[in-house]
């Protein structure tokens, strides 16, 4: 690595003519100057101690005439790369510390690789000789040079990315869906559950009439023939307790709620309810006869 | 005893209890304007041995009520404002030494009477909370090492102030699980809150000492009991022999089950909903001067039974649901009011 300064340029003006005027001393440390001045130009004709292929090697204080440098731009050929660390002036010239580093095996000239910072060529520098040395046997057969290949049968990569793009974007599609409610495809689930009162009622009252009805399902059978009349009566949105004092009072209505009080509620008495007679007008109850249900749900 | 016979005292019995009732009603009709609800509420917790949480702004003559019922019914009345430096030894009483003896005493606490009134009970801390529902649970406490019994009836209505909540000690569902009803007061309707304000300005003022004091409701009743510890056993007795169908239990299983299953509702009601149901439902029908229950009583209960009982879930909550709402969905499928 290069220490001392190269100073590749003549001594200034100012400096030769001190030279002249001084005491034989001064006159000593001029020339001893002088002779570090001219120093760099016979390192320049020999080029330096040779630098592996890759290493980075440092030249600091170099000392270059003319406007500031910088590394002319690579290209795949560029055997050299030259970096420009630092730069001082160095009175009408300037002052550059250097770190470069070889490509390629071989003796070249630095100052080829620089030009001036507003893109002319760098003339009138002095030579910046380096040698770089290869650690490999002379010879060494060069990688074979790469070669476009045809694209596979779908496209390649870019294909690939196109097809997962794709299904990614349908998979967010499917989740972001609204959802329906699940269709129900159990034959026997639709027969266990009716959806509408009418079809919940009309089992309840045959069975009830046929003394076939359990005991368990008489609570059942007394709240959908209370409804039927609630749906009637447009009661649907009053409360369970408003609704049924509004049944008790009503002249159609009242019968069956006394009845099924009676029946269901009161303790056994001699005072027996006919049930088929009770039972008989919802026996075949349709669907139409019944007012809407609340489908609305309450907040 | 004959069948014949024992059904002719039943029905007599039942007649003097309803006599009793509409004597009450009467009585407090006279103190209390309106609240109709709210007196049967306390008569049937009174009458089945349950215990009352009233929910209500202050103001809605809650504690009147209760002093009223104590008063006509010749019950003992103790009333204890839960603050939050109560300790469980204010209200349970503690032992002190007896400085002529030298030797410690029990000195009994508040609890010890027949109607408490439990103020603001969310204000007081819990070990002051489950002080008090213990007592209610068992119906005896311990002091020192003496365990006593508490006076019969021993019934406990206590009050919360549903809005003010900062400084509160929110009742745990398994306490709440205690009181037998829950019961929200509201607002009285116009023309009962007319009827107030025309009394009050007709209260006048009271002599005593060498001056005088505002008459307040509380001394509007001047007349004495209309019903003694004697009738409100009779009536007690009376709730046990008012019939429950086969039917009616039917329902009160199907309707405490959908709550289990619902899919706003994370706490279900326990099989003590079921029966406090049933026995609130009892004496209902025996207020209502009847010696067998059905649906409406049911229904007329289930808020004040079932929702203190429920708790919503985080979805139903973050929808804006309440659990009035939420019973009231539960009550519309129950009836069969919606498709399913």
């Amino acid at each position: 690595m290069h220490r001392q300064p190269h100073i590749l340029e003549p001594a200034p003006a100012p400096a030769r003519r001190g030279v002249r005027t001084l005491l034989p001393l001064a006159a000593l440390i001029v020339a001893a100057g002088a002779h570090a001045a001219l120093a760099p130009e016979a390192v320049s004709a020999e080029p330096v101690e040779a630098v592996s292929v890759g290493l980075p090697e440092r030249i600091e204080q170099i000392v270059l005439p003319g406007p500031e440098l910088v590394p002319i731009p690579l290209t795949d050929a560029t055997p050299v790369v030259i970096r420009i660390d630092r730069v001082d002036p160095h009175g009408t010239a300037l002052r550059y510390d250097l770190v470069y580093y070889g490509v390629e095996p071989g003796e070249y000239d630095l100052a080829k690789y620089l030009q001036r910072k507003d893109g002319a060529p760098a003339e009138g520098l002095p030579e910046i000789p380096v040698r770089i040395s290869s650690l490999l046997p002379a010879g060494q057969i060069e990688p074979t040079a790469l070669q476009f290949r045809r694209l596979p049968w779908l496209g390649g990569y870019r294909a690939l990315m196109v097809v997962v793009g794709v299904l990614w974007l349908a998979g967010l599609v499917w989740l972001l869906k609204p959802r329906r409610r699940a269709v129900v495809t159990n034959v026997e689930d639709v027969e266990e559950e009716p959806v509408s009162l009418a079809e919940r009622l009309r089992p309840l009252v045959t069975d009830a009439m046929t003394g076939r009805l359990p005991k368990e399902k008489l609570a059942e059978l007394e709240r959908a023939l209370v409804v039927c009349w609630r749906r009637r009566l447009g009661l649907q949105d009053a409360t369970p307790a408003e609704a049924i004092a509004k049944l008790r009072q009503h002249p159609d209505a009242s019968p069956l709620m006394t009845q099924l009080e009676v029946w269901l509620h009161r303790p056994p008495t001699a005072d027996a309810v006919d049930v088929n007679e009770l039972l008989k007008p919802y026996q075949n109850i349709a669907a139409h006869e019944l007012g809407p249900a609340l489908q609305e749900t309450r907040r | 005893m004959p069948t014949a016979t024992a059904e002719r005292v039943s029905r007599e019995s039942t007649e003097q209890t309803i006599r009793f009732i509409d004597n009450v009603r009467s009585q407090i009709g006279k103190v209390v304007v309106g609240q109709d609800v709210v007196v049967e509420r306390l008569l049937i917790a009174l009458f089945t041995g349950g215990h009352l949480l009233l929910q209500g702004v202050p103001g809605l003559a809650k504690t009147l009520l209760v002093a009223t019922l104590a008063r006509t019914i010749d019950l003992l009345f103790a009333r204890v404002q839960f603050t939050i430096d109560l300790l469980p030894s204010d209200i349970v009483g503690s032992e002190i030494l007896d400085q002529r003896t030298n030797e410690f005493r029990v000195v009994k606490g508040p609890l010890f009477t027949n109607l408490l009134l439990a103020d603001e009970i969310n204000r007081a801390a819990p070990k002051v909370q489950s002080a008090l529902l213990e007592a209610m649970q068992e119906r005896k406490v311990t002091i020192g090492k003496e365990t006593f019994k508490l006076p019969a009836p021993f019934l406990v209505i206590a009050t919360q102030n549903p809005v003010e909540q900062s400084g509160t000690f929110e009742l745990p569902e398994a306490q709440l699980d205690r009181f037998m009803l829950c019961h929200r007061l509201d607002y009285p309707e116009p023309a009962e809150e007319r009827e107030i304000l025309k009394r009050n300005l007709a209260l006048g003022v009271r002599r005593e000492d060498k001056g005088a004091v505002a008459r307040t409701e509380f001394d509007v009743l001047e007349e004495g009991p209309v019903g003694t510890t004697e009738d409100l056993v009779q009536a007690m007795e009376s709730v046990h022999h008012v019939h429950v169908s086969d039917t009616f239990v039917d329902h009160v299983v199907e309707l405490v089950d959908l709550t289990r299953s619902h899919p706003r509702i994370e706490l279900g009601c326990s099989p003590r909903a079921g029966i406090a149901l049933t026995k609130a439902s009892r004496a209902r029908a025996l207020i209502h001067g009847r010696d067998y229950v059905i649906p409406e009583d049911l229904y007329a209960l289930a808020d004040d039974v079932m929702l203190h009982r429920m708790r919503l879930n985080y979805e139903a909550l973050a929808d804006g649901c309440t659990g009035a709402s939420v019973l009231r969905e539960l009550l519309d499928e129950f009836g069969f009011v919606t498709d399913r």
